[in-house]
């Protein structure tokens, strides 16, 4: 599931690194990283992040996969994930990147079901099935990780060492870095993942989707940079 | 907020502690009710807690804005919060242009704005958030500033937006933040007949401010636009915004370019 060969198109995006690219902003190891940095501390965690971790504890609680009826925990149960999904497509502002966890969230429920099926992703794929939900990536992985037993706190930290994985390769071939500079960012990155899951761990609903004023413009610009590479 | 024989009338009004509306005003013919929002403590201080509860029948029109800026002062103990509910019966119409924020030194603020709309309804937020006030006139000395808005249209949510400014040791020039620039100025705009002719005009008029601004335009999930502009002082932000507005107004209403006139 953290192979960043699996086929969900990570490959195609780089959440509006590619406008820094095009700006000069970003275009070196350094710059990179730097870039990649705020991008996991500002937004990766209040999204994505936040929303694994979320998912996964609404199938682990008892009484999830029920609905979340009176005296039930209201975070649990096939209601909170509806909800979870409808926040997590509106928060996502800039449509590029809405879209992006749309596609690779359809491709992911299908991966799952394929090769990691299990009774909390096939609740949530088959409300997006239903179309009472729009599939986000984030959440397809917090389930499918909580249906074969992987805590919440281990599925934070892969999902966005993934993340930074894909973003890593995307910046050997889009800025061009070398491979080995890439492993050194990786490298680098590791504490820093590490802290960030620690602060997913302290977050709330409220939360989700707080964003930098930067970052989002960047994303929005994308959509009409000429001669782009990548799809976000 | 109700529309009666053409013009938008307020049919119920309730205010306790320090927040008062001043008398309405008719800026066109339209029928479009303007009010404005004081504070006459001056500023919002510590622990203050300001609820605002907004009830736009069907039909009605109505532009809200305030007085002048909002200040914010340094919250050493608790925070500041603004709460504001918003709910917009079928084809009426809120466009809510407040003056901008000032955030003191160690200030901390959360504003929360809930809007409940349905599919005819046109809905315009703006907000402008300076880089606030300290003796020493360093920017972004305050503590925490956020702006979270949450929309649903029919029971569903269909945009948040989630600004969070927190300096922390690091300020907030850098990259990812303010990148050089000191105010930052949002606007949302959810109404039926946005396509996306009107986003590239939208577009345009923010290119041709591109030497002085940063800004980005996005279609919403619903129909509608989100609007994010980085800016170095009030006027170039607000001038951005009122552009964007008025070319909309224009399009959708027929309606000349706002003209809030403060008393």
């Amino acid at each position: 599931m953290c192979d960043s060969a699996l086929p969900t198109g990570a490959f195609a995006h780089t959440f509006g690194m590619e406008t820094y690219l095009q700006r000069g902003t970003v275009h070196d190891e350094a710059t990179f990283q730097e870039w990649l940095a705020q991008f996991v501390d500002h937004q990766l965690v209040y999204a994505d992040g936040l929303a694994v971790r979320l998912a996964a504890e609404s199938c682990a609680a008892p009484g999830s996969g029920s609905g979340s009826g009176p005296g039930k925990d209201p975070r649990a149960g096939i209601d909170f994930l509806i909800e979870l999904d409808a926040l997590m497509y509106a928060q996502a502002l800039p449509s590029q990147v809405r879209q992006a966890g749309l596609t690779m969230g359809k491709r992911l429920l299908d991966i799952g079901r394929l090769s990691l099926p299990g009774p909390c992703l096939e609740s949530y794929a088959a409300q997006a099935d239903a179309g009472t939900c729009h599939g986000h990536q984030a959440i397809a992985f917090g389930l499918i990780g909580t249906d074969h037993g992987v805590p919440a706190t281990s599925l934070v930290s892969a999902y966005l060492f993934s993340t930074v994985t894909a973003l890593m390769q995307n910046a050997v071939r889009g800025i061009p870095i070398g491979q080995n500079a890439g492993q050194r960012v990786l490298g680098d990155m590791r504490s820093h993942v590490t802290r960030a899951e620690q602060q997913i761990h302290e977050l709330t609903l409220d939360d989700l989707g707080a964003v930098s004023p930067g970052l989002e413009i960047a994303q929005m610009q994308h959509e009409n940079q000429r001669a782009r590479m990548f799809m976000s | 907020m109700a529309p009666r024989a053409g013009r938008s009338v307020a049919v119920r009004q309730f205010h306790r502690g320090s927040l008062r509306v001043l008398r309405p005003h008719y800026l066109d013919a339209s029928g479009q009710v303007t009010y404005a929002v004081v504070n006459p403590g001056g500023g919002y201080l510590d622990g203050d807690r300001y609820r605002t509860t907004l009830v736009l029948e069907p039909g009605a029109d109505l532009l809200l804005t305030t007085q002048s800026a909002t200040k914010v002062y340094r919250s050493p103990r608790d925070h500041t919060l603004q709460e504001t509910d918003v709910h917009l019966g079928p084809d009426s119409r809120l466009e809510y242009l407040p003056d901008q924020l000032i955030a003191y030194r160690d200030a901390r603020y959360d504003q929360v704005t809930r809007v409940a709309m349905e599919p005819s309804t046109s809905l315009v937020l703006a907000d402008l958030v300076t880089p606030g006030w300290s003796p020493t006139g360093e920017p972004f000395r305050y503590d925490r500033v956020r702006l979270r808005t949450h929309v649903s249209m029919a029971g569903r949510p269909v945009v948040v937006d989630n600004l969070l400014l927190e300096p922390g040791a690091h300020g907030l020039d850098g990259l990812g933040f303010f990148e050089g620039y000191t105010h930052v100025g949002s606007l949302l705009m959810i109404d039926p007949r946005a396509d996306d002719a009107a986003l590239a005009d939208v577009r345009a008029l923010l290119t041709e401010r591109s030497s002085h601004l940063r800004a980005g335009a996005t279609a919403t999930p619903v129909p509608g636009m989100a609007l994010r502009v980085l800016g170095r002082s009030t006027p170039e932000v607000s001038e951005a915004i009122e552009a964007v507005v008025n070319l909309l107004r224009e399009r959708w209403f027929g309606q000349g370019a706002v003209n809030l006139r403060k008393y």
